[in-house]
């Protein structure tokens, strides 16, 4: 037991210098402070902490490469300005003056190199007018006015399918969009709405036959998918309407707008459309005000609009 | 109130005081100076890494001892000594007090002790019971039928509840024992410094080399009377069917009752323990209101003996239940409970203050030794865990910007990670160490449990969280306020030998 006494007293000791003499190292190395050899003096540095994206960027400063690479610290830098360059192999390098303060942490920590060569694919070689990406479904849909067909492919754009046909006497296609439930698109020009129904997959609840909207007496602006895919949101020069997207179907005129120019977004999570419209004042100035019609309600709530139509202005003055 | 219940009073408080100005002092340097507290966090890290890698390695010196002594045939060793030392003539006697434990729980205590290679004959056994547990007359009878011709003698004892002076305490009822025992010695004319006691918790189990090993001891060791004996306890009785969690608490307690036998200026007696009875009775036995017995007893000694008492320890085990209960949230309540229970051992401190003040023949640097070394086991054990775990991370999530740029801000939390993964060295060394102390596996435990025994120890910091410093901080805080504790046995589990 005597000789596991002396053991233990003799380990105890060295703990305790240990402690003594680990304690002030490791409390200097965090608080920064670094011995000067030829001053003899304790002086107090900063860290240079340097991150990039991607990482592994060899790491120069005042010109000198440093051992480790990116992300990394520099410990024990007397204070003042350094001149840091990041360098990695196939991109641009990143330079800078970055300024070391005593005791203090000067951050680089939101650098990314960007490649010399983009990282550039080409998808396919096809001849289209316009595309839509599908990021949810992972899908890419292509209109070509010239075949008068719709088709998609995947993301990588392989797996090409023909889906939709579209009508010979459309002439003119201003603009065009894929319905939320995917089973049909809708393409329009100034006087027409055309909803062409996917050939791969048919509904029953719906007709499958190609629905045309004549406007011949309003300029079709834009038009809109409501989150129902059934009922389209169009914004002409004269007015905010709803229209079901089947043969015969009367547009409902929600806003009448003063402006013959109004632009649009349609926010579909929402059923919420903003627009833009003019008003002028009693006193004859002119107002350009940006409006908000939510459509999240159900659609048979509109029609009672419908009976009265009004201006967005007029409507809002009613409404105080 | 008069003088020495103001100064009861004032230790009474010191102990959780102090605790709770040390937490207090770095959660407010956290806000306020923040570089101050970082800096005290990293310099106590380090000396709580320092003090790991040391106490492991006074853990492996101790396993080495255990080891290298588990297969001594002790008997054989007492037979040999020259000149006798009065082997022939020493009595062994064993008290177990029971609180409300049934007979499954005292039957395996009552086996193992039978089974000791020892002669049974110079055994006497006690069975303590408490007169108020409605079962006790029965479970008496039951086992006075199975195991009383098997020993030198065997007593039942009920202690009658209420006594004058008493709390419903194990120290009640074991000196309630003595006293009986005493009678008992003395019309059979044996001598009391013939006689080694040996008070044991209700569900251990001793090896059978134990009272070899302690009588060798005892009877080889200088001012033999003036010392404790104390085995090392482990928590093999059932260790195969309790919980990880549990497991892991006691294989803990284990390790560190290990550490304390090689700390020998700490070492003080605790759970199962044996000593001269002869000095039992010169220092008025037990505690009879104190729940901490087991320690009180030695600071008993320690005082009577003005300074000259100590504890010897003996490298052999004895094994206990695992306190458990049927689920893991029960069985941490049952933990708490029991290593509060073990917490409130800070009652020792001003017991032992007013004993050192009243004493005038121990030196006043033993006495500021001692009190030191009391308070700052129990003042280190509430706060350690709350230091490490709560209050480590506090700068960085309140320190403010100003701390957030500074270099201790960016170093601290790397330091304390490096610090912390070279004390995975240390837990290797520890699982390793609690696998060798594992009883063989009994049948119908799967080989996968050897696995899960190793695996279990990443809920390690789980278990620092729970168990680390809440129980102390919560008897600390009840001994402050005056708010006494009440014994209350720990539930254990089955056994399985």
């Amino acid at each position: 037991m005597l000789n596991f006494q002396r053991t233990r007293g003799l380990l105890f000791y060295l703990s305790v210098f240990l402690f003594c003499v680990g304690l002030p190292v490791i409390l200097s190395f965090a608080l920064g402070y670094k011995f000067n050899t030829h001053t003899l003096k304790f002086v107090k540095t900063g860290l240079i902490f340097v991150k990039t994206q991607p990482a592994g960027a060899k790491i120069y400063l005042n010109g000198k490469l440093i051992t480790e690479r990116s992300p990394a610290s520099m410990h024990e830098l007397l204070p003042g300005a350094y001149k840091l360059t990041l360098e990695l192999a196939q991109h641009y390098p990143w330079k800078a003056e970055v300024e070391v303060e005593a005791g203090k942490v000067s951050r680089v920590d939101k650098v990314i190199l960007f490649p010399v060569r983009p990282n550039l694919q080409q998808l396919n070689q096809e001849k289209f007018s316009s595309f839509r990406i599908d990021t949810e479904k992972k899908m890419i849909y292509y209109l070509d006015q010239e075949k008068k067909i719709l088709y998609r492919s995947n993301l990588d754009a392989n797996n090409f399918e023909d889906i939709a046909t579209l009508p010979d006497k459309f002439m003119q296609i201003n603009g065009w969009e894929v319905s939320a439930d995917r089973k049909k698109l809708f393409i329009f020009n100034h006087h027409q709405i055309s909803v062409i129904f996917f050939d791969t997959q048919m509904d029953d609840e719906y007709s499958a036959s190609t629905v045309l909207l004549d406007y011949l007496q309003e300029k079709i602006a834009d038009v809109f998918w409501h989150s129902d895919s059934y009922h389209l949101v169009v914004l002409t020069d004269k007015h905010v309407q709803v229209v079901e997207s089947r043969l015969g179907a009367v547009p409902i005129n929600l806003v009448e707008l003063n402006k013959a120019q109004a632009v649009a977004f349609y926010d579909i999570k929402g059923d919420t459309l903003y627009f833009s419209d003019n008003q002028r004042s009693p006193d004859g100035s002119a107002y350009n005000n940006l409006y908000k019609l939510e459509l999240s309600a159900n659609l048979y709530s509109l029609e009672r609009l419908f009976d009265q139509p009004f201006g967005a202005a007029n409507y809002l003055q009613k409404e105080k | 109130m008069n003088k020495a219940s103001t100064l009861k009073r004032i230790l009474e408080i010191i102990p959780g005081g102090l605790s709770w100005s040390i937490i207090i002092s770095l959660i407010l340097l956290s806000f306020f100076y923040p570089i101050c507290s970082a800096i005290i966090i990293i310099s106590f890290d380090f000396y709580w890494i320092i003090r790991t890698v040391y106490l492991t390695t006074l853990l492996v010196m101790a396993h080495s001892r255990l080891f290298r002594q588990r297969n001594e045939d002790w008997l054989a060793r007492c037979l040999g000594l020259s000149g006798n030392l009065g082997f022939s003539e020493l009595y062994q006697i064993v008290i177990f007090p029971v609180y409300n434990e049934g007979v499954e729980v005292l039957r395996p205590s009552l086996a193992a002790l039978s089974a000791s290679h020892y002669p049974q004959e110079k055994i006497i056994v006690v069975m303590a019971f408490e007169e108020r547990n409605i079962q006790a007359h029965d479970n008496a009878l039951i086992l006075e039928e199975e195991f009383s011709g098997k020993f030198g003698a065997y007593l039942s004892t009920f202690h009658p509840d209420g006594l004058p002076g008493e709390s419903r305490t194990k120290g009640a009822n074991a000196t309630w024992a003595a006293k009986a025992v005493r009678k008992f010695l003395d019309t059979r004319g044996i001598a009391h410094e013939q006689v080694v006691i040996s008070c044991f918790d209700a569900d251990t189990c001793v090896d059978k080399e134990y009272f070899g090993c302690l009588s060798y001891h005892f009877l080889t060791s200088q001012k033999r009377h003036q010392a404790s004996y104390q085995p090392m306890p482990v928590y093999n009785n059932n260790i195969w069917q309790a919980p990880s969690f549990a497991r892991l608490v006691e294989i803990s307690s284990s390790f560190c009752q290990m550490i304390e036998s090689m700390r020998l200026e700490k070492f003080v007696t605790f759970s199962s323990h044996s000593m001269s009875f002869k000095t039992l009775v010169q220092i008025d036995y037990w505690p009879t209101n104190m729940i901490s017995d087991d320690s009180v007893i030695y600071w008993k000694g320690y005082l009577y003996y003005n300074g000259d008492y100590r504890v010897i320890p003996l490298y052999v085990t004895v094994s206990l239940d695992v306190a458990y209960s049927n689920n893991i949230w029960r069985t941490m309540v049952v933990q708490y409970k029991q290593k509060r229970r073990w917490a409130w051992g800070v009652e020792n401190f001003p017991f032992v203050v007013n004993g050192f003040i009243k004493n005038k023949n121990i030196s006043l640097l033993n006495k500021l030794r001692r009190s030191f070394h009391l308070l700052e086991s129990h003042v280190t054990w509430a706060v350690w865990a709350v230091i490490l775990v709560v209050i480590g991370p506090l700068p960085m999530l309140f320190g403010g910007v100003f701390f957030s740029q500074t270099t201790i801000a960016y170093n601290l939390p790397k330091i304390t990670g490096l610090l912390f993964k070279f004390t995975l060295l240390t837990s290797l060394t520890w699982i390793f160490l609690s696998w060798t102390i594992l009883p063989p596996r009994p049948k119908g435990i799967s080989w996968f449990k050897h696995v899960l025994l190793i695996l279990e120890w990443i809920f390690v910091p789980f278990i620092i969280l729970i168990i680390g410093s809440a129980p102390a901080i919560d008897a600390q805080t009840r001994l402050m306020f005056a708010k006494y504790m009440e014994f209350n046995p720990t539930l254990k589990g089955n056994k399985v030998l």
